[in-house]
């Protein structure tokens, strides 16, 4: 894989996470689009700021459903197959087909694959595991993001992106710093 | 904070919006438009039986708003959370709506043996001979005599109310008492809640067993299901649940509530409300199941006469109300905070509950059992119990203007009132 190079985005660092979604929120107004939002904890807000609850973010939840709604097919087939084709027996006299004894196992199939796809689905969705990202250039990324620092990047993709523009936008929000990080 | 989002600041006046004198008079116009009807329905029908039916109906409906409202609110001073502080107020008054409620046992105590087969059988074996009951009933009769007789209902119908009684009674007023006290900090008053809550969830729940064996399951003397009790239980906090959201989302129009009222809370509730949705259909599940899979006939009567001759229908709707449209409406995170689809979904699940209550009390009764037909008294199961809540309704909101709707001296209040968003 090529080396690729020039500017990752434009990193900005604040100190309080009001200013932070703050600062998503008016970039979001300004139309950027290709951002993200780099908290110690999970600020709920700046999520919703750059705009987690449009339509199209919502991968996590219908990956969920899809996961959940396949694994309670796949056993209530099996089941159904196994009991009605592949192996029948008579049960005291019940028929074949006994989709109430069904029920459980479906259901605990549906908890099981909708939780697994909610959680293996959100790190695909995130491209995580990710050992390398663009970020770690930043050093004061490095010693804030996981401590007391609220960051904001745009990135260099967003068509809206410009390095003199977008500078002048973040710095019209008194961040502690902007810093431009390379690839 | 520059963006305009500041804290929220309680009015002067914390007491219930006048608009709920409105809701008032809508609820005793309806009180009395159901019972005319009522009376109308009693001089076509010349059926009494099926008044005290409707009646049995609308004291569990009503039972179980009151006494779900008491064991939330039980709940959330033993869980904590903002979401409990936010619909203390109302659960409370639904809480001391009781004597209203013990008002309303009392025609069923008193007209107990036209409605309780085994209350109007005192001698099982010459009723068995002149052909009135079957022998399996006979045998439940005599079997459960020390159990099922007028005195223990009585006295036991009276014990419950005490007991449930006391409860409200200390509950609401120590909640009024922290409200001017300022000496004792919040952790002299929430270890006296957590303390009388704790204990007061596991009398809720056996007491509340008793109280449905008595006035439901006892209809039909033959059966039993140890399930029953929980399938109460769960429906009560289903219903307490949905009503109270309602009066919460519906109160958040108005000042003082709007003050408290935030979408992380109504999200919360609504995650809350889906809970319940899943608890009930475990519970009448779970009894199904084991009873389709012990397969034995003194059991399996009971749902034979809830599903089969018509009632079919009747119980596969009661599963689209009870469970499938609440569940794919409520798995919707957009929907949970949206207050007027919300609100649907509380109407959706109220309506679920009357539904669910007439298909557990009518077929008991050996002219519907296995046979639903259409009768003038069958509309009594619409008019007394869209009476008798009407009323409860009237009286409930009566009692929730007594008090302020946001408890004072409680650390939630100052949380509950920052904006959502975070702070550093």
């Amino acid at each position: 894989m090529p080396v690729r190079e020039g500017i990752y985005g434009l990193l900005a660092e604040f100190d309080t996470p009001t200013q932070l979604v703050y600062a998503a929120q008016t970039a979001y107004e300004s139309g950027y689009r290709r951002m993200d939002c780099y908290t110690p904890y999970p600020v709920e807000e700046a999520a919703e700021a750059i705009g987690f609850d449009e339509p199209k973010e919502k991968g996590v939840s219908r990956v969920c459903l899809l996961g959940g709604i396949l694994g309670g097919l796949a056993m209530f087939t099996l089941e159904t197959w196994v009991s009605v084709w592949a192996y029948p027996l008579n049960i005291a006299g019940r028929g074949k087909f006994s989709w109430v004894a069904f029920i459980i196992p479906a259901y605990e199939w549906t908890i099981l694959w909708a939780g697994l796809s909610a959680g293996f689905g959100m790190l695909a969705l995130n491209r995580l595991p990710s050992p390398y990202h663009p970020l770690f250039n930043a050093p004061n990324f490095r010693n804030g993001a996981t401590s007391d620092k609220f960051f904001l990047c745009l990135e260099a993709d967003d068509p809206r992106f410009d390095i003199g523009e977008s500078r002048e936008l973040l710095e019209s929000l008194h961040p502690t710093s902007v810093v431009e990080v390379e690839h | 904070m520059e963006q305009g989002q500041h804290a929220h600041h309680l009015p002067a006046n914390l007491g219930a919006p006048v608009s709920v004198l409105r809701w008032r008079s809508r609820a005793i116009l309806a009180t009395a438009i159901f019972a005319v009807l009522a009376i109308i329905d009693l001089f076509i029908s010349h059926s009494f039986d099926y008044v005290l039916r409707g009646w049995l109906m609308g004291l569990m409906l009503c039972l179980s708003v009151c006494l779900g409202g008491l064991a939330l609110l039980m709940v959330q001073w033993v869980s904590g959370g903002k979401w409990g502080f936010l619909i203390r107020r109302p659960l409370e008054a639904m809480s001391r709506t009781l004597p209203l409620v013990f008002l309303m046992f009392l025609p069923i105590a008193i007209f107990a043996k036209r409605l309780y087969l085994w209350a109007r059988i005192t001698d099982p074996q010459s009723a068995l001979r002149a052909g009135v009951i079957d022998a399996m009933q006979a045998h439940a009769i005599a079997y459960k005599r020390p159990y099922l007789n007028l005195e223990g209902f009585w006295i036991r119908g009276i014990a419950y109310f005490i007991i449930f009684g006391i409860f409200t009674y200390f509950l609401n007023r120590w909640s009024l008492q922290r409200d001017t006290d300022t000496q004792h900090g919040n952790w002299f008053w929430q270890k006296r809640f957590e303390n009388l809550s704790g204990p007061g969830l596991v009398v809720y729940s056996l007491v509340l067993t008793g109280m449905c064996v008595d006035w439901v399951m006892s209809l039909d003397p033959t059966w039993f299901s140890s399930m029953y009790g929980f399938m109460f239980i769960v429906a009560q906090g289903y219903a307490a649940l949905a009503f109270v959201v309602l009066v919460v989302l519906a109160l958040s129009q108005y000042e003082p509530v709007n003050a408290i009222f935030r979408v992380t809370e109504q999200h919360d509730l609504g995650k809350l409300m889906f809970a319940f949705v899943m608890l009930n259909i475990y519970m009448a599940f779970s009894q199904y199941l084991i009873i389709w899979s012990g397969n034995l006939p003194n059991e399996i009567r009971w749902y034979m006469n809830r599903i089969t001759g018509g009632w079919g229908p009747i119980a596969g709707l009661d599963f689209l109300f009870h469970w499938v449209l609440p569940f794919f409406l409520l798995l919707s995170r957009d929907l949970k905070r949206n207050k007027r689809k919300l609100a649907t979904v509380c109407c959706i699940m109220l309506f679920a509950r009357f539904w669910d209550t007439w298909w557990l009390i009518a077929p008991n009764f050996p002219d519907q059992r296995h046979n639903l037909h259409f009768s003038a008294g069958m509309l009594q199961y619409i008019f007394v119990p869209g009476a008798m809540t009407a009323l409860w309704l009237a009286y409930f909101i009566t009692t929730l203007r007594t008090r302020n709707l946001v408890p004072q001296h409680d650390p939630h209040l100052p949380q509950i009132l920052e904006p959502e968003h975070a702070h550093a």
